[in-house]
């Protein structure tokens, strides 16, 4: 009984190997089907242009709904259905709308206040890691090195383990090697990330 | 260093006394019977941990939420912090600050450098009221009758009975403490200027009343003068606590510490080092006293005539008349005889002031600062002071009129005179049954739970505010945070109340300054005195926090030209000598009471912060206490702790535990103020909740107001004679000043425990000058001496810092010892606070600690204060016996900390010489919700178990440098600033890179005072002191005599 127990354990284990509390993998269902692969593959849009934080804070930062309106003011349907003879609004951006309390003609809805939307973050470290995007952006690191090809993505995976190994080979190697063909310096020192 | 043969001690308790008193053998469990491990308890709860383990693995981390604005604000960049130049309103100081938000919430108060008189410094105070903005027991909305009540209704109410008070003239009273705000001045006057009966009546809880009363005296306005420290060469000090708590601290530490500063700034260029020459007369051994070059022990009742003596000599050396025949004679006589050469050599760099409620020792002073033409130079009467407006004739005058039941209604707006005032009894009699009672109290304080209504105010960082803190300093505080309660600002209610509607204080404030500040502003920012408009100057000084205007014109209406003079001539005849000493019964002492560096007036009761940070001179911690002299409390039989009662004719006598005070008066006891306050049993459960984290339940400490002496010139805190008996009880202080010692212990080796070690280090102005004249390519070329110790060291030299090594110079002849850096770093490194038993038991978290160390005798002791923090060894005992790797050195001379390597074996604590690595014993509580809001959020909080210590504030080295790779800009000398270092009014911590030798840092390590604590064990300490200096004895005072 208690062999069998172990086996079915040790070969769950064996399937589903992830280091305790690695992400790896992780794809969650957002609020809105907002689609990189139309964002940013498609339309290429650069990825600043939506996280503009990545340049100049710790963090990237999810989009402000105003930020989506610069675009979806104007582009209220799909292409697709841009196609047919009668236009209709995008069921998606329709929740972007009532998140700011707009109208089917875009106009402000008396009464209501816009209300933020609660994405379901993907790419997270735990509290004691302070990694700050600032440093590598400004060493030209390419987002896709720690992000995966989120052009390629309809919905955002995380494709690295995010773990501390991962990143500490990263330093190493372009200690070697540099970014972009220019060296770097990237710190090994606990206290890069750990304070 | 056997050069140095000055030993220095810590307690006047004997080393081996203290080892059988060591704090870490209080119990934590009273042996509680329920709590036995037997095997089988064991063994599930081992099971279940193992099932939980194996649970968690499997487990992916907690899916969290990311939600950005909706409409995001202009200039907001989430996680970029957003600085606000601001006031602080912890106290009537009013220092000029840089409020620090992120995402919406302030986490960091910093001094704005700006600022005239504060410029850039803060103290421990201003630093901890942050943590009152998140205090969870701050009133959410207005009260009536005690039960919640919205505004609408309040103010209803309120303005029904005004309305009839109007009409029918019932007396009308606002009571207040300093209003430094003109618009709530102007406010006020406008609200009481509708009543035919109506007064503004200002006190300041620990009063300054008689310095004003005197110069009401002598220049015929009752004004406080700025007092100019960086302008005074001698300083006499009669009791005053420049330093730590009289007046405006901040600005005078600034002020003094700029003429006590030896390496860099302008007087050394000059030739040889020299420094300003302070001489405290003092009865307790105050912060100040503790950095007096020379200090008299005198009792309370002496004061007035050691005055006298000082301004005879004074008199007689400038050739002016002053009667003072009969004057009994004093054995202080000689020094005194010193100190008046002093004074006449250094003339209008010279300045005497007392803190004395005692307005003929005042008039004393102005007498002395008038004879050697003080006034202009170190005393400024055309920008005075408006920090203590408080006038006790008139409260005096409000108190009888409340005992006779003639006031129809009392507005109390930010004072708590049932905590403040003697005699508390009868006057909380007295105000209920005043009709109308309105406080504005934050909290559900003394008073206000006597109140009809309670109309809370919001705190500082929430509210709209103005100061004129000197006459033409003007500064505003504006809010960093929405209000977390439903409270609104003072002059918002009084605009209700006059109006019928309450205006937004913005509204008001700025139309008050476009009246009345804007035109004095002419010429102040355009030489060419062309007045800019209003909203340019408005926007700038909203800018910059703080504006420079013309002096506030005090000249009466009547006044017969524009051009009469702000004061009239001195006027001597006010001036009388005090012929006696005054001296308590044999038997009995005199009592004096003061406020304390952190509760100050009691004001700050609620903050925990506060109430954990040790005395800069008793280190005790979570309570106050009756200090004696180590000779009378041999005479009375005491130890620290044992419960004495204080008795006073006509008071309720009180009960508190001793403490030994080194260089005290004998016939004197000490007590501070501002303990006791309503409501600090909430502090039973600070710590860990499953245990009392106070044995002692009920409040924190025991209120003293009660022995406060009301004179008809004002309230008086010393000179009481109050007898003094034990009681048989003890209640043990959580003191730390022997904890974390430096000090080998006797048990350990009882023979090298004797040995002095080189921990302090003191140097004299004729050395430093005589070597200067010799030697003087040693002076700045060569490096700090070396002992041969270090030559021989077993430490390979592994660390090459290629880019930088971060060290710190800390100049011990700048430190006061004020704490400010202590609550600093509290509120940079969320260190949590873990309450009086824990402290008993040593577990304080402090990073940076202040040791403080006497030498000399007991009777007379010279005090030294040593900032002590992680000294970032670049061989640091630490590393070498951590089994898991989680305190290693980095590339830049840092000694870091990994929390989430760590596994609490504490063998780096014990390894470490400086003692500066802290333990958590528990997670510390963190369920107050609110109160978590106060986190920087770019520091990890830890958790149970792990070891943490000071990091050098590593989060801001971090973002200097990223921010200057951003930039494409190398980190420059002085970028990154400690949260210590930003804090200091003394601007004694000075931090940067080692390895550039054209730093600050790495030019005052090669200064000739620098050393290094230990430096002889070999663990290349990052962090270098400057030794204190001292005035040559050979120049000392008595050398005159013969």
């Amino acid at each position: 009984m208690l062999a069998t127990a172990l086996a079915v354990s040790l070969v769950t284990l064996a399937a589903a190997w992830r280091l305790p509390g690695s992400n790896q993998g992780y794809e969650p269902v957002q609020p809105i089907a907002f689609s990189h692969k139309l964002h940013a593959g498609e339309m290429q849009l650069s990825c600043l242009y939506c996280h503009a934080g990545a340049e100049t804070s710790r963090y990237a930062g999810i989009p402000a709904l105003n930020v989506c309106m610069n675009c979806h003011a104007k582009v209220t349907t799909s292409f697709a259905a841009q196609q047919q003879a009668q236009p209709m609004e995008s069921p998606e951006l329709r929740k972007l709308y009532d998140a700011l309390a707009l109208d089917a003609a875009l106009m402000p809805v008396a009464g209501r206040s816009p209300k933020p939307i609660a994405w379901q973050k993907v790419h997270r470290v735990p509290d004691f890691v302070y990694f700050d995007h600032r440093a590598h952006i400004t060493a030209a690191v390419q987002c896709r090195q720690c992000h995966g090809s989120i052009e390629t993505m309809d919905r955002v995976r995380q494709v690295q383990s995010l773990a501390m190994g991962w990143c500490i080979n990263c330093h190493r190697d372009v200690n070697r090697t540099g970014v972009a063909g220019k060296p770097v310096h990237a710190s090994l020192d606990c206290v890069t990330c750990h304070y | 260093m056997s050069e140095n043969p000055k030993r220095y001690w810590m307690s006047p308790v004997s080393d081996v006394e203290r080892d059988s008193r060591d704090g870490a053998t209080v119990p934590i469990a009273n042996g509680d019977p329920d709590f036995v491990t037997t095997r089988r308890s064991f063994l599930k709860a081992a099971g279940f941990t193992f099932a939980g383990a194996v649970a968690a693995s499997c487990s992916r981390a907690p899916a969290t939420s990311a939600i950005p604005y909706a409409q995001q604000p202009e200039g907001v960049v989430p996680g970029r912090p957003l600085l606000y130049a601001s006031t602080c309103g912890a106290c009537e100081a009013r220092c000029g600050l840089l409020v620090t938000t992120r995402d919406g919430r302030p986490i960091k108060i910093e001094g704005n450098p700006d600022h005239p008189l504060s410029g850039g410094a803060t103290c421990a105070v201003g630093q901890a009221s942050l943590l009152g903005l998140y205090d969870s027991l701050r009133l959410k909305g207005p009260l009536r009758r005690g039960q919640q009540s919205t505004w609408p209704d309040v103010d209803m109410e309120i303005a029904a009975t005004l309305e009839r008070l109007r009409q029918e003239g019932g007396a009308v009273r606002l009571l207040s403490p300093t209003i430094t705000s003109p618009t709530t001045a102007a406010l006020i006057a406008d609200f009481l200027g509708g009543f035919k009966n109506a007064q503004h009546i200002t006190y300041d809880p620990i009063s300054a009343s008689a310095v004003l009363e005197a110069h009401a005296l002598t220049h015929g306005r009752r004004l406080l003068p700025q007092f100019r420290f960086d302008q005074a060469d001698v300083i006499v000090s009669f009791d005053a606590d420049f330093l730590g708590t009289w007046i405006s601290p901040v600005q005078f530490t600034r002020g003094y510490t700029s003429r006590r500063r030896i390496d860099g700034g302008a007087r050394q260029a000059q030739g040889a080092p020299t420094m300003s020459y302070h001489v405290q007369i003092e009865s307790r051994l105050s912060l100040t006293g503790s950095n007096a070059d020379r200090r008299l022990r005198v009792a309370p009742g002496e004061l007035g005539h050691l005055a006298t003596h000082l301004a005879v000599r004074v008199a007689e050396r400038a050739g002016i008349p002053f009667a003072a025949d009969g004057l009994a004679a004093s054995s202080m006589e000689p020094a005194i005889e010193a100190i008046a050469d002093r004074l006449w050599t250094a003339r209008a760099r010279g300045l005497v002031i007392s803190s004395s409620q005692d307005v003929s020792v005042q008039l004393l002073c102005n007498f002395m600062n008038r004879t050697i033409g003080a006034y202009g130079t170190t005393l400024d009467v055309e920008r005075p002071s408006y920090q203590r407006l408080g006038d006790d004739r008139d409260l005096a005058g409000l108190r009888a009129e409340l005992s006779r039941g003639e006031v129809a209604a009392l507005f109390v707006a930010g004072v708590n005179p049932v905590y403040d005032l003697p005699d508390a009894t009868a006057l909380a009699g007295d105000l209920r049954r005043v009709p109308l009672l309105v406080s504005t109290a934050e909290r559900p304080d003394e008073t206000a739970s006597l109140a009809t209504f309670v109309c809370p105010a919001h705190h500082y960082l929430e509210s709209w505010d103005d100061t004129e803190a000197v006459s033409g300093v003007v500064s505003l505080t504006q809010p960093v945070i929405a209000p977390l309660g439903d409270t609104r600002a003072l002059i918002e209610s009084l605009s209700a109340w006059t109006t019928g509607t309450a205006q937004p204080a913005l509204d008001l404030i700025r139309g008050h300054w476009e009246r009345a500040i804007h035109p004095r502003s002419a010429g102040t920012s355009d030489p060419a005195g062309v007045a800019e408009p209003f909203q340019t100057f408005w926007d700038r000084t909203l800018e910059r926090g703080v504006a420079d205007i013309a002096p506030r014109d005090e000249r009466p209406a009547s006044a017969p030209s524009s051009r009469a003079p702000a004061v009239r001539p001195f006027d001597q005849s006010a001036v009388l000598a005090i012929l006696r000493p005054d001296a308590p019964p044999s038997g009995s002492f005199a009592l004096v009471l003061y406020p304390n560096i952190g509760m100050l007036d009691g004001r700050h009761g609620h903050n925990a912060w506060l109430h954990e940070l040790p005395d800069p001179v008793t280190k005790v911690t979570w309570d106050n206490y009756a200090s004696f002299s180590p000779t009378a409390a041999r005479q009375l039989g005491v130890e620290d702790g044992d419960v004495v009662r204080i008795g006073a004719d006509g008071a309720q006598p009180i009960e508190l535990p001793a403490f030994v005070q080194p260089g005290q008066h004998d016939a004197t006891v000490a007590i501070a103020l501002g303990y006791g306050r309503a409501g600090t049993d909430r502090f039973a459960s600070v710590g860990p909740p499953w245990f009392e984290a106070r044995r002692q339940t009920g409040l924190v400490g025991v209120n003293a107001a009660a022995l406060v002496t009301t004179t008809e010139a004002g309230r008086r805190y010393s000179g009481r004679t109050v007898t003094v008996a034990t009681v048989g009880r003890t209640r043990q202080l959580a003191s730390t000043q022997i904890h974390h010692s430096l000090a080998v212990q006797t048990t350990f080796a009882p023979s090298i425990s004797q040995e002095p070690r080189p921990i302090v280090q003191e140097v004299t102005l004729g050395e430093l000058s005589g070597t200067s004249a010799t030697g003087g390519a040693a002076a700045t070329s060569a490096a700090p001496p070396e002992s041969g110790l270090r030559e021989e060291s077993l430490w390979p030299a592994d660390h090459p810092y290629p880019e930088h090594r971060w060290g710190m110079a800390v100049d011990l002849n700048a430190c006061t010892g004020c704490s400010a850096c202590v609550i600093a770093c509290q509120a940079e490194n969320n260190i949590p606070v873990v309450g009086q038993d824990e402290v008993r038991r040593k577990r304080e978290m402090h990073w940076i600690r202040i040791d403080r160390y006497y030498s000399g005798t007991d009777a007379e002791p010279e005090v030294v204060h040593q900032p002590m923090l992680c000294q970032h060894c670049g061989h640091a005992p630490c590393e070498t016996v951590c089994p898991v790797l989680a305190t290693t050195h980095s590339d830049e001379g840092l000694n870091q900390q990994v929390y989430n390597r760590c596994v609490g074996t504490r063998y780096c604590a014990n390894n470490c010489p400086y003692k500066v690595r802290r333990f958590n014993w528990f997670d510390y509580p963190h369920e107050d919700r609110l109160q978590n809001l106060v986190f920087n959020p770019n520091v990890t909080v830890r958790s149970r178990g792990v070891m943490e210590k000071c990091t050098f504030c590593v989060q801001r080295i971090e973002e200097v440098k990223i921010e200057a790779r951003r930039l494409g800009q190398p980190v420059a000398d002085g970028a990154v600033k400690t949260a210590c270092q930003q804090v200091c009014p003394a601007e004694a911590i000075v931090f940067g890179d080692l390895r550039d030798p054209n730093s600050r840092v790495a030019t005052l390590a090669r200064s000739r005072r620098a050393f290094r604590v230990l430096e002889d064990l070999g663990t290349d300490p990052g962090v270098h002191y400057l030794k204190i200096v001292r005035h040559d004895p050979a120049a000392a005072d008595e050398r005159r005599r013969g």
